[in-house]
């Protein structure tokens, strides 16, 4: 053990808490793109729930954050991390909320309808799903590299998000207002989880060298 | 293309009371080499210490910290296996110059030490010490000066009722205010602090810490500290010393949070040292 084991080993901790937090988020999002092909009740109260256990994570991790300030005055690289883990946190919290968020609008749509347009959302959520594990793969290799290829995976994602808005309601069926809007929220959703995935990118570039950048 | 947003230009906060030009110094030492006969204590310093600021010099034991601090006032030349290369501009004059004088100089730079080492004399005696030696006899300039620089010294309220007697009997972190009283007294330009809370409390630390903020609008001072969190607290700009070297000389927010060299990181997040 080196000369700040114990300290060391709360820094892991609070990556590996990160980890844990994030694959629970990324699983919300895929689940939650299954139900809007195909819904399941049970599924769907599931994803709910579970949100919470993810916001209890978040606040788990600014608790573990906000110690090891108080205790251990981090500085340089320990204090980016901990401060990224507060940042980071915070985004897939948002992500986890935005699942939810996918959810509800698919309760409040019909069955296998719009079939192509939803297709279409998955795709896109393909892309978004993609940069969230990428950005936890840079997170754990503090990959600067591959945090700003993130950035180019968002660039298609709005340009995918454009392109199925544009024809959502050019197609429209001015009889099913309510189903066209919901379709029109879940594709603004992944957009914006797309976004958020981005920005974890930003906070991996700031953790490894003490340097903003907008990639978004 | 990555736009990056750090390119904005960073406020720098200054005291009210009086601008400080940053650009400006009160030491620019130029390739300092320091030897206790073949041991080579300083290697190649170079370094400008800035006006009306907080300069933090930290580093391991052994690294030549204390050393450094004492050249300052050509302190080290007292020791006679002691041989120095290189220059000291204080004000634009090489303090090793032989026509220069080392009273002048000491006039000018004040030294705070590490334990508290006031007179055995009275409270008011330990302040009125330096202006009597320069000549000053008048008892009301002598009063001026020791409520002037007990106040100075953030000690007027705790002793104005007491002056008289005896040093000893105040506690450790009040006798090293009145240190730092007695070195306010004959009005130096630059203070030179050699660890100078490491024998004190948490509380009379942090007293110190106070007056060192509040010293800094009207002097320069120089910290040899050994708690990295001091020097992050406290300083405007700190200097990381390594066996004899400086490896790293930044604004103390640089060196906190993303100080270039790794055996910077290594020393202030207490890895090693």
């Amino acid at each position: 053990m080196g000369v700040r084991g114990t300290y060391d080993q709360e820094l892991s901790q609070l990556k590996n808490d990160i980890f844990s937090m994030g694959e629970a988020v990324i699983e919300a999002f895929s689940e939650a793109l299954k139900i809007l092909a195909r819904q399941n009740k049970t599924k769907m109260d599931q994803i709910i729930s579970n949100d919470a256990s993810i916001n209890k994570k978040e606040l788990e991790i600014h608790d573990r954050a906000t110690l090891m300030i108080a205790r251990q005055q981090p500085v340089a690289t320990d204090l980016r991390t901990t401060i990224v883990a507060l940042k980071i946190s915070s985004d897939l919290e948002r992500v986890g909320d935005l699942a939810v968020d996918i959810v509800k609008s698919a309760k409040r749509m019909e069955e296998s309808a719009h079939e192509s347009e939803i297709l279409e959302l998955q795709d896109m959520a393909a892309i978004a799903i993609e940069m969230l594990n990428e950005a936890l793969a840079a997170y754990r290799e503090r990959d600067m590299m591959r945090a700003q290829q993130i950035a180019m995976m968002d660039d298609k994602v709005d340009e995918k998000y454009r392109l199925f808005i544009k024809d959502l309601f050019a197609s429209t069926d001015k009889t099913n207002v309510e189903q066209t809007t919901q379709l029109a929220f879940t594709g603004r959703y992944i957009e914006r989880i797309a976004d958020y995935a981005t920005n974890l990118a930003e906070w991996i570039v700031y953790e490894r060298n003490g340097k903003h950048f907008d990639l978004n | 293309m990555l736009a990056n947003t750090k390119s904005e230009p960073v406020v720098e906060e200054t005291n009210e009371d009086k601008a400080v030009d940053m650009n400006k110094n009160v030491y620019k030492v130029d390739q300092l080499n320091l030897w206790y006969g073949k041991d080579q204590a300083l290697i190649n310093v170079d370094m400008d210490i800035p006006e009306n600021q907080v300069t933090a010099i930290i580093g391991p034991s052994g690294c030549g910290k204390s050393t450094f601090i004492k050249t300052l006032n050509r302190m080290t030349e007292m020791i006679p296996i002691v041989k120095t290369n290189g220059s000291i501009y204080y004000r634009d004059e090489n303090i090793f110059d032989k026509k220069y004088k080392v009273e002048q100089l000491r006039t000018k730079v004040g030294m705070v030490f590490q334990k508290p080492n006031p007179f055995p004399k009275s409270i008011y005696e330990n302040v009125v010490y330096g202006p009597k030696i320069h000549g000053i006899k008048d008892k009301k300039i002598l009063d001026d000066i020791v409520e002037k620089s007990l106040k100075g010294a953030a000690l007027w309220d705790e002793v104005k009722d007491r002056l008289k007697e005896n040093a000893f009997g105040l506690s450790g972190g009040q006798q090293q205010r009145l240190c730092i009283a007695r070195c306010l007294a004959v009005e130096p330009d630059v203070i030179l602090m050699d660890e100078p809370t490491s024998a004190l409390d948490p509380i009379s630390t942090l007293k110190i810490e106070e007056l060192v903020q509040e010293l800094k609008k009207d002097y320069s001072i120089v910290i040899v500290t050994h708690n990295m969190q001091q020097a992050g607290r406290i300083s405007d700009k700190t200097a990381f010393f390594l066996n004899g070297e400086i490896i790293e000389y930044d604004d103390t927010s640089t060196i906190f949070s993303s100080p270039q060299d790794k055996r910077t990181e290594d020393y202030i997040s207490g890895r090693f040292g």
